[in-house]
């Protein structure tokens, strides 16, 4: 199980659209194991997309129950989505995020607070789960992914917005 | 045996040397093109930089870096000519190699502290003192004066690193002290940034 490497912005990969899993095969099952251990070996991380590590398919991981914040909202903890698609959204939060394919800068982002979800589980199952706070900005930011976006995308304005990183060793 | 060693030296890691460059002035039209006018036709690279303006002043800071040239003396003159036209302060200063840091890590936790109230002398100096005293890094610092003339409200926010060491508890205490000296208010909240 080795940890893959993360492509990072500019790397057109990370803007092109990834394509559906069409059998949630077992090649599909030991290459999330593989998604998870690269999510897990980044300090902090709590969500990770396919298309991050040069795999072009519909496939994301969220985990914040172990985020300071986010484990104190409610939260399905560690969640492996398969072709998810945002059913509906509603309410509006600001988080600021970091990403790892993004490593220079942080951002506030204009997030809905509340999301629901349509996807396949890693066994192939259909899930339709609700998500509300951090564990919702994570799923919409992971799905941006999938379609080529990054949360540079979602910036309203870099003057007050954009954060480059400061803190070095 | 010196004539021997220089060569290789120009060869390995040392070859390429570091410097930051530093620009002040009155604000205009321009400056950036010139200053990287200079970079560029000496062959430097830019590796990082970023400007601000205050109070229609003018301020840059870059770190560049040069495959050959090593010297500051080998740099400095050739902003002679924008400094004379644009009446600029460029300073050119040498970085040892293992000044230049790349990696980021996350040791404190960061928070932002805002402090606001009534402009007297002495609020930055009272918040920096006591967060210098416990090791806290400050990030960043933006400070300005808004309201009317006559009731001047003084701003202070600042990103800063705290230390698992600090108590917080402690912490708290003095800001509470600094707020009935000063008549200010203070607060300081978690930057929660969400690792994606």
């Amino acid at each position: 199980m080795p940890i893959l490497p993360i492509l990072q912005f500019p790397d057109p990969r990370l803007k092109e659209k990834s394509d559906p899993v069409a059998v949630v095969s077992d090649e599909v099952y030991s290459f999330v194991d593989d998604l998870l251990e690269t999510m897990r070996a980044s300090p902090g991380c709590v969500g990770i997309a396919a298309p991050q590590v040069g795999v072009s398919r519909r496939i994301v991981a969220v985990d914040v129950s172990g985020h300071r914040r986010g484990s104190q909202e409610e939260n399905h903890g560690l969640l492996v989505l398969v072709n998810p698609e945002i059913l509906a959204m509603g309410g509006k939060q600001l988080v600021r995020e970091g990403c790892m394919s993004v490593p220079d800068y942080t951002a506030n982002v204009q997030r809905a607070q509340w999301v629901l979800v349509d996807a396949l589980d890693r066994e192939g199952k259909q899930i339709i789960l609700e998500a509300i706070g951090f564990e919702a900005v994570a799923i919409q930011h992971e799905v941006d992914h999938l379609d080529g976006y990054l949360f540079l995308d979602r910036v309203s304005s870099i003057k007050t917005d954009l954060f480059r990183r400061k803190r070095f060793r | 045996m010196g004539s021997y060693l220089s060569p290789l030296r120009g060869k390995g890691d040392c070859g390429m040397a570091h410097f930051s460059v530093s620009v002040m002035g009155k604000d205009r039209p321009g400056i950036v093109a010139e200053v990287s006018r200079v970079l560029y036709e000496l062959g430097f690279n830019i590796e990082d930089s970023t400007c601000t303006i205050l109070s229609g002043q003018f301020a840059m800071i870059l770190v560049v870096f040069h495959e050959t040239l090593q010297a500051v003396g080998e740099v400095s003159p050739s902003f002679e000519e924008v400094r004379q036209k644009m009446g600029l302060l460029v300073t050119v200063h040498p970085l040892k190699a293992e000044e230049v840091v790349h990696e980021k890590s996350f040791a404190g936790h960061p928070h932002i502290i805002s402090v606001y109230g009534a402009d007297r002398p002495g609020i930055v100096y009272s918040v920096a003192r006591e967060l210098a005293q416990r090791k806290v890094n400050i990030t960043d610092l933006n400070t300005q004066v808004v309201g009317s003339k006559d009731r001047p409200v003084y701003v202070m926010v600042l990103e800063v690193d705290i230390p698992e060491s600090v108590d917080r508890k402690e912490l708290d205490g003095v800001f509470d002290r600094i707020k009935k000296e000063l008549g200010v208010s203070i607060s300081v909240r978690p930057i929660e940034t969400l690792e994606l």
